[in-house]
């Protein structure tokens, strides 16, 4: 690689970001040229420090630059909850609606043994250390798990892996709903979610 | 159900066709290799999207030298009318409905319902058990178009599993969770496939009577695999077809029993991707022992059989799509099948051919002519 001229350096790296191809990355790669070097400065001290300084939460595995991520932190969140997520734009989105007053957990990713993704490449084992109160845990015990991956093969493969090992502890464990979007119309729901919410309807 | 326009472009070696179709039957004559079977192929993908050819990329739909294939129908069914439009490019396929392109799969299917009946077919019963696995779940597919998204995952879950048996490591509570995926997958498929059966054993009963010879019995049987080490399930199956625990009871039990030899061999040895159906004529095993004439006849009448169980059972007539049929059957098979197409009260067909005079229908018919990828009405 360090054989090669150093715009081709650069796109070949750029190549790499998910989404990107190599002509996107050309683009990309011209632009920074063009630009003034604190440009470069800026985006090149920017990537160091998101490496070096950002790193995963001891107790949820969320992304933060301390040791704890400033949800853990929080005094005023419930700790006897915890919303097991998927990834952390996963954790963004059910913030951003401010009505979950508990805390999370992080998978970073789900169980894919077709990718070779099985429960040791996921956080899983600091799940289950969080709900036998150590020295260095929470003092309050947890009372429900609510899990939150997505409603794919995967997800929810990974939901009722969660379930098996979560139950005999004693935790309550849900799963949060699917079905017909708020504000949309039955008539444009695919077929496959409205089926679901017909099978999974409640009492009124 | 009725395919009021089709217009192709580009598509194989069709460049440019527009062909207003009658209502009921539509002959395409020609040699071979000329496109005949292109334009049954074009009408099935878009039904299907995806080509009744094993294994067809999508670079091999688009005429040379081209980027894309666009096809395009206004079909009519139930007083609606609708226009399907599959674009075909190297990177993918893109499906339109009335010029909305749609983003669920699951929510297009069973816009367009095509029964297809071609020289493969004839193989049906001599072929390996995914012949008769696909012919039984295309007929469940036409009736319920959520069942493709059900074998779709099905699949999904499947090569999880197997990936798992073929894995080192062992994780009880991780085959836990995919034994209970699989199980309820496979459940579903069994109890719809057990419900097909037993619904068309009758009609295929009857009709193979009335095409071939009235004295004869013919019984169709859903077969399911299972572990070669262990004695078989005792019981009908047919019974289970409205058992949920039942069937999910036997599932495990196949599951238990076949640990070993899964774990052996790598895969899933027992569940709906292995299973296959047995046919017998006068208790005697078609395959085996039926006479060229009766396996031909069997075979007519289970593609017979199929669209008029659509028909009974779910009161709407398909678009039948015949490829060469009258080549590979004999004179009186060839007079039966077109009995029955005439005596159809409606019902759009397509039928190629290379010679005018095997089909013998003489009225309400359209034919064009096809040659070098031009199909012009004659």
């Amino acid at each position: 690689m360090k054989t090669r001229d150093p715009i081709t350096n650069l796109i070949n790296a750029l190549s790499k970001f998910p989404g990107i191809g190599e002509r996107t990355a050309t683009r990309l790669a011209f632009f920074v040229l063009k630009e003034p070097v604190e440009f470069a400065n800026e985006l090149a001290s920017a990537l160091i420090e998101v490496k070096e300084k950002v790193g995963l939460c001891q107790r949820c595995c969320n992304l933060t630059e301390g040791d704890l991520c400033a949800i853990c932190r929080d005094t005023r969140r419930d700790p006897t909850t915890i919303c097991v997520v998927e990834s952390t734009p996963d954790l963004r989105a059910i913030e951003g609606t401010g009505d979950f007053r508990g805390t999370y957990h992080v998978l970073h990713g789900v169980i894919s043994p077709l990718e070779g993704v099985g429960p040791d490449d996921l956080h899983v084992r600091e799940l289950l250390d969080r709900m036998r109160p150590g020295p260095d845990q929470q003092a309050t015990p947890v009372t429900e798990v609510i899990v939150a991956t997505s409603p794919s093969v995967d997800g929810e493969a990974t939901a009722l892996y969660l379930l098996r090992l979560l139950r005999p502890l004693g935790v309550r464990v849900s799963r949060i709903a699917s079905g017909v979007p708020i504000g949309g119309e039955l008539e444009y729901t695919d077929r496959v979610t409205l089926s679901r919410a017909i099978a999974q309807r409640r009492d009124m | 159900m009725l395919l009021e326009a089709l217009h192709l472009h580009h598509f194989r070696n069709l460049s440019k066709v527009r062909v207003e179709p009658h209502q009921r039957f539509n002959i395409l004559a020609g040699d071979n290799g000329q496109g005949k079977t292109n334009f049954l192929e074009a009408i099935y993908l878009l039904s299907a999207v995806k080509s009744f050819r094993p294994s067809t990329n999508n670079a091999s739909l688009i005429g040379f030298g081209h980027e894309q294939a666009v096809l395009e129908a206004k079909v009519e069914r139930g007083g609606y009318e609708r226009v399907v439009r599959v674009d075909v490019s190297e990177r993918g396929k893109r499906v339109f409905l009335n010029e909305n392109p749609v983003r669920n799969l699951s929510d297009f299917f069973g816009t367009v319902n095509v029964v297809t009946f071609g020289p493969e077919d004839i193989y049906i019963l001599k072929g390996g058990p995914s012949e008769r696995r696909r012919f039984v779940d295309r007929a469940i597919f036409n009736a319920h178009p959520a069942y493709a998204t059900e074998a779709m995952n099905f699949e999904e879950i499947l090569k999880h599993r197997n990936a798992l048996l073929k894995g080192d490591g062992y994780d009880a509570n991780l085959f836990a969770v995919y034994d209970e995926q699989f199980i309820d997958y496979a459940a579903s498929m069994l109890q719809r496939r057990l419900d097909f059966i037993h619904h068309f054993r009758p009609v295929l009963e009857r009709t193979f009577r009335a095409i071939f010879d009235p004295d004869f019995e013919t019984e169709i049987a859903y077969e399911m695999k299972w572990p070669s080490t262990s004695p078989g399930h005792d019981g009908s199956l047919d019974e289970l077809r409205e058992d949920r625990v039942g069937v999910e009871r036997l599932l495990q039990r196949g599951l238990e029993q076949s640990m070993r030899e899964e774990r052996q061999r790598g895969f899933t040895v027992i569940g709906p991707h292995r299973d296959d159906l047995s046919t017998t004529l006068n208790g005697r095993d078609v395959k085996t022992f039926a006479s060229q004439g009766q396996h031909r006849a069997f075979v007519l009448a289970m593609k017979i059989a199929e669209i008029t169980y659509l028909e009974e059972r779910y009161h709407f007539a398909p678009i039948l799509l015949l490829d060469d049929v009258s080549s590979e059957l004999d004179r009186e098979r060839n007079r039966h099948l077109f009995d029955f197409l005439r005596g159809r009260e409606q019902g759009q067909v397509f039928i190629t051919t290379t010679h005018r005079d095997y089909i013998l229908l003489e009225d309400d018919v359209s034919v064009y002519r096809v040659q070098a990828g031009e199909v012009c009405p004659c």
